[in-house]
Parts: C-alpha cells; structure tokens; sequence
C-alpha cells in the first residue's frame, strides 16, 4: 500500500521530503500528535500550513510564548467581566457559560469540521507545559469546571506541534508523538525550494548565491548559520539589484540579508569563495 | 535506547494498518519515527538497526521460500496497483502502454542492475533496494508522469551516519552547552523555596471567586537563583580545546540568565591566584584566598580542564613555576576550594573511561570532585548533581 497516495503531499509552495509526509500520514493514521523538530528557517511552520491546504481543512494556530499555560489553550473564565457585568446589573451574569471563553485548543476540538491544529514553537513555553497537555491530546478532550461540562472533540484534529530544540520536551510527552526531524536541505532540495518561491530565476545568480550560501554554512566559525529564508532574500535582493553574477564571489553583495552578526561578516569577509 | 510498551504497541499497529506496506526503507523510516524520540539518537538507532539486519542477504536464492513469499508478496501486489494507476493515467494522457509483462521484466532488469550499482561495501542496498517498493517507485520515475523522487534506501542513510553530530556522547559545541546550562536554570525553578511573591492574577480570580473578599495568592519567585563561579584551565595541555573553551565563555557570558557569573582561569592546576584572562598573565589576576572568603558557599563551581597535572604540579609546595603557591600545593588548593563550595563539579574534555590508574593527576582528581566527561551527556549529569540539594 501506497500511504502516501490519498494523503498529505507536496503543495505547490511547500516542498516536502518523502520522509516528512509518510511521517505526517503515518501521524494521521495512528492519531497522534507529529511533533517536528530542525533548525530555525526549515519550515516547520510553514509545513503545518502546507497540510492544511493539501488535506483541505481549516488550520487553528497556536503560537506558544514563554508565558504561555496550557490552560490558555483549553478555556479563560473571565472572571474580572462578570464581576464587572455583576456591579453594574448587566444581564446574563448568572450564567457562567458566558464568560468562558475557549482557547485554541477549545476551538480546535469544538469545530464542526475535522482541522489541523498547529501547537507552534512548544518549547518556547514553561519545561512542565507539554505534560499539563497530556490527558488533553490523549483523550481528545477536557472538562469545564465552573459549568461543568465536558469539550469533546467532534473531529480528532491532526495535531501538528513544533520545536526549536530549545528545551528538552518530557519523555512521557515525546513518547505520544511520533517524531521527525527536518534536516537542513541539500542542495538538491534547496535548489527546488528557492524555485518554488520566484516564477523566473536567473539560473547562474541561483547557482552561484547556493554556492556562496552552503560555503558560508559549513564554516565552523560563523556563528548564526544562515537558513533558507535568508537565501531566498538573497537571491531576491541580487535579481532585483540587477547584479552580475559574476561579481557574487568576490564582491559578495547585499551580503548582510545572509549574514547578520557583526562577527560573522567579519568572518566571511576573509573566506575565500574561489 | 529506551523504548517502553506503548511505543512497541504504536509500532505494531502502523504494521497492522499496513503502513509499511512491505517495505524495508519504510519499515526502517516509520520504527525510528515512532521510537526514537530524539534526533541525538538517530545515530544509535541507525547502529542497533544495521547491527540486527545486516545479517540479511540481498541475494533472494539464499532466503528461504516463505521468506521469500513475504518479501515479495506485498512488494509484487503494491506494484501491479501501481500500475493499474499508472496505466489509467497514461491512457488519459493518450500515451501508448507497454504491455506489463515487459514492464515486469523491465522491472527485473532494473533491480539486477541496481544490484550490481549498490553492491559495493554495503550488502544492504541490494536488500533494501530490492525489497523497498518506495525505491522501485522512484526508479520507475521515467514512467511515472510527474512522479516524486524515490526514497533513500535505510541502507545508504544509514551507510551515510549523517546524524553522527547529534549523538550526544561527542564533545559539546557551543549551542549545546548553552542548552545544558539551561537546565540549571530549569531548575533552579523548582527549587524549594518559600512562596514570598504576591500571584496578581491568581489574587484576582480567587478574590473574585470568593464573592469580590480579598484573597491573596503567593507563589515562588520564579527568577534564577543560581550563583555561579567557572574556573578554567588554560594551560599548555588544555591548548586543543582553548578554542572550544573560549566559545564555552563566550556562550556562559551570553546566557546571562544566572543571579551572578564569575569566571577566572588558571594554568594547569589552581593555586594561590586564578587569572582574569586565558592568557594567565602574570599579574593580571585576583587571589583565590579571596575567592574563598567573599563567594559564600552557596556559589555553584565548574571547573573545566584535563586534569593531567605532572605530580609535582598537584603535589609540591613549589609545584606552581608560574606564580607563588602560598604555602600550599596544588591539591590542598583544590581541597580548600572543596570544602568551601557546596557543589563542586570539574569537566573534563580528556576524561579517560573507567578508572585509569595510570593517569596519576586525573584519579586524584576524580577522587576529590565529581568528574564529568564535556560532552552533553556528562554536563547534564554534572549539571544535576550541582542543582541536588543535601
């Protein structure tokens, strides 16, 4: 069988690996979480997006920050706009249900169509965070305390979260993912990605900014790795400056769209780019 | 590697559902999506899978007939679908069909020459090659009409061990160690400490619980308590990591998230003076008597150096040929710092395994302080027992 066929693929902006999707088909089949985890610019996001359009759902994004508790994603009793509601004699304030208010994760689970819920960046937020969402993921649903009543989901959404590596994530909590990482892109791919963003390119500028691009990632000492956003406004910024791309070695213009730290540019001022 | 129950269990139920489908490189692809956790272990599963099935000949005479029957039974069924599918698509497209007998035996054909291809040093690929329908996919591509790129056979990205750099015994780089000092101050959050902050939101909501009568919520401070003092070896041995120690500074000074930092360097073993900068020059330093009677105790110690002193470098009262010993030799030095510091913990990039007798200087160490290997590994475990309270 063909997992692939019938399920997530590449889109047309959204280059994805083989192993990228029968990972996110076998996530899909299975009902768990695809926990995706690279370097900061190889598309983590962007995937999650990429398979919301590919699988024709809507997609609920929940940017996580590192004041952010899980709770927030579930639901807020607003507590401050009843008592509020409550001084002034505002209608409605005995009932409670008003002043609950669903969170992502609420949203995601309450929807009437099955979604892709994209739980971005988790490790940005508190090292206990992912566990306080265990139950939640598992069961697919959660209990409202003040009214009493159960959010169940309609639809098990395909629950897509990503991870820069920041933190380590609990091994209870990795242990219900099914886990890829996004290895930065060889040039082959790389080649087909930058494609995928311009509608013309000049084929000499592409070959020689790649050249000068993947030179300065494998230098040790640069500190900041330049990624892929960072070539793509590379060869954005040469094509529209109209540079010869034969300066591109020597001259190394609009070289500060790569590279970004002071540092680095010092660095790579003395590489040798043949 | 640790792998529990209910990984195993998810494993055997993509196998169920029929995911892999037959195919070794999905086989190899879809256990390390579900077991492995973490990209550090790609390496080790990729050694453990290889260990295991390179026992596998690719040479389909040697396998027995039922072995036989199950390799190509799936492979054969997900090829005739293929087919069938390509076969629509290319009628549609008004292309004329070879007929499939000789797409079979194009087929054949292909894989014997991929034999040959991959045959060198890795008797894998031929197994993977032959077995893995995702391959016999890719190399069908001339036919396919918009077709993807084949899978890699497990075989060759395994051959390739491009996830060597994340196993986590190697020695560490600079985002690493920044990351494992993060832990320190992970938790540094859960020490236990008295609730001395007011929680305003928590006040609110209880207090607007409690019919609007004020009740207050405390919580624990959540900033970082944490005192360090870093202590680093700069001496002649130590030359081929002075690189790696300089961005280990660099990443320190740039993670400031510590109460306090107080970095010096010594060479070789610490005496009477530790210096301000790597250079250890003579002069540009401060005491370590007066480290000992203005850092309290509370003060976490990292000492890293490879503690390959000569024996009179540890030992002699004039053991120290760069400045004055101060009546001490290097190793009541080290005791002084010991005793004084609560947790003391010495990083070693040069760590010998097991107990090495023959490395005088480096078992006296060890006997003294924990010793931890630099690698991601060894700085979490240090890390730990520096944030164990007694």
């Amino acid at each position: 069988m063909d997992i692939n066929a019938g399920g997530f693929k590449s889109t047309g902006t959204y280059i994805a690996s083989p192993e990228l999707m029968s990972a996110v088909n076998v996530a899909r089949a299975l009902a768990k979480p695809l926990l995706i985890k690279g370097e900061p610019g190889t598309g983590k996001t962007m995937l999650a997006k990429a398979i919301a359009e590919s699988l024709d759902m809507p997609l609920i994004t929940w940017n996580i920050k590192s004041t952010t508790k899980a709770q927030d994603g579930l639901y807020m009793y607003d507590t401050i706009q009843r008592l509020y509601d409550g001084q002034f004699g505002e209608e409605g304030v005995d009932d409670i249900a008003r002043y609950i208010k669903l969170g992502k994760l609420g949203e995601a689970f309450s929807s009437d169509d099955q979604v892709v819920l994209l739980i971005d960046e988790i490790d940005k937020a508190d090292l206990e965070f992912p566990n306080d969402l265990l139950w939640e993921l598992d069961q697919m649903e959660f209990y409202i305390h003040e009214t009493k009543e159960t959010i169940k989901a309609k639809h098990r959404p395909v629950v897509i979260i990503t991870s820069n590596a920041e933190k380590e994530l609990p091994d209870a909590f990795l242990r219900r993912c099914i886990f890829h990482y996004i290895a930065f892109p060889d040039r082959e791919l790389m080649d087909e990605i930058v494609r995928t963003h311009f509608e013309k390119v000049d084929e000499h500028i592409l070959k020689e900014a790649m050249d000068v691009f993947y030179l300065i990632r494998e230098e040790k000492s640069v500190k900041k790795k330049p990624s892929t956003s960072e070539l793509i406004d590379w060869v954005n910024a040469l094509q529209l400056g109209g540079i010869d791309a034969d300066t591109i070695r020597s001259a190394l213009p609009f070289i500060g769209t790569v590279v970004k730290k002071d540092e680095d540019l010092e660095t790579v001022s003395h590489i040798s780019f043949g | 590697m640790n792998i529990g129950l209910s990984e195993w269990l998810s494993l055997v139920e993509a196998m169920d559902k029929g995911l892999i489908g037959g195919s070794f490189t999905q086989f190899y692809l879809i256990s390390r999506m579900i077991l492995v956790r973490n990209e550090y272990e790609f390496d080790k599963y990729d050694m453990i899978f290889e260990e295991y099935f390179k026992g596998i000949k690719h040479d389909f005479d040697d396998i027995s007939e039922q072995m036989r029957k199950w390799l190509e039974k799936p492979e054969y069924q997900a090829f005739r679908e293929d087919l069938e599918k390509k076969k629509a698509l290319l009628e549609e497209e008004g292309i004329p069909i070879v007929d499939n007998e000789d797409v079979l035996a194009k087929f054949r054909e292909r894989q014997k020459e991929q034999d040959s291809e991959h045959q060198g040093g890795n008797q894998w690929v031929g197994t993977a090659g032959n077995s893995s329908y995702g391959n016999l996919g890719g190399h069908l591509g001339g036919v396919r009409v918009g077709g993807t790129t084949g899978y890699q056979s497990a075989f060759q990205v395994i051959g390739e061990r491009k996830f060597r750099d994340f196993r986590n015994d190697r020695v560490l780089d600079n985002r690493q160690f920044q990351m494992a000092l993060r832990s320190l101050r992970q938790f540094s959050t859960r020490l236990d400490i008295d609730k001395t902050e007011l929680d305003i939101d928590k006040t609110i909501d209880s207090t607007c619980n409690n019919g609007g009568h004020l009740k207050i919520e405390m919580q624990k401070p959540r900033k970082n308590s944490v005192k360090l003092l870093l202590l680093m070896d700069s001496g002649g041995t130590m030359i081929p990591y002075t690189n790696l120690l300089n961005e280990l500074f660099h990443s320190v000074n740039r993670s400031n998230h510590f109460k306090d930092i107080k970095t010096y360097f010594f060479h070789n073993c610490i005496y009477s003076h530790v210096y301000n900068t790597p250079e250890c020059e003579y002069g540009d330093w401060i005491e370590t008597e007066w480290l000992l009677k203005n850092l309290n105790s509370e003060y976490k110690v990292i000492i890293v150096g490879d503690a390959a002193m000569a024996p009179e470098e540890l030992y002699s009262l004039t053991g120290n040929y760069r400045g004055p010993n101060d009546g001490y030799s290097g190793m009541e030095w080290l005791l002084r710092l010991k005793k004084h510091f609560k947790r003391v913990i010495w990083l070693n990039p040069k760590m010998a395994p097991g107990s090495a007798p023959w490395r005088e200087a480096e078992t006296a160490v060890k006997n003294t302080f924990s010793m931890y290997r630099l690698t991601v590994e060894g700085l979490k475990e240090g890390m730990k027992y520096l944030m164990l309270n007694r």
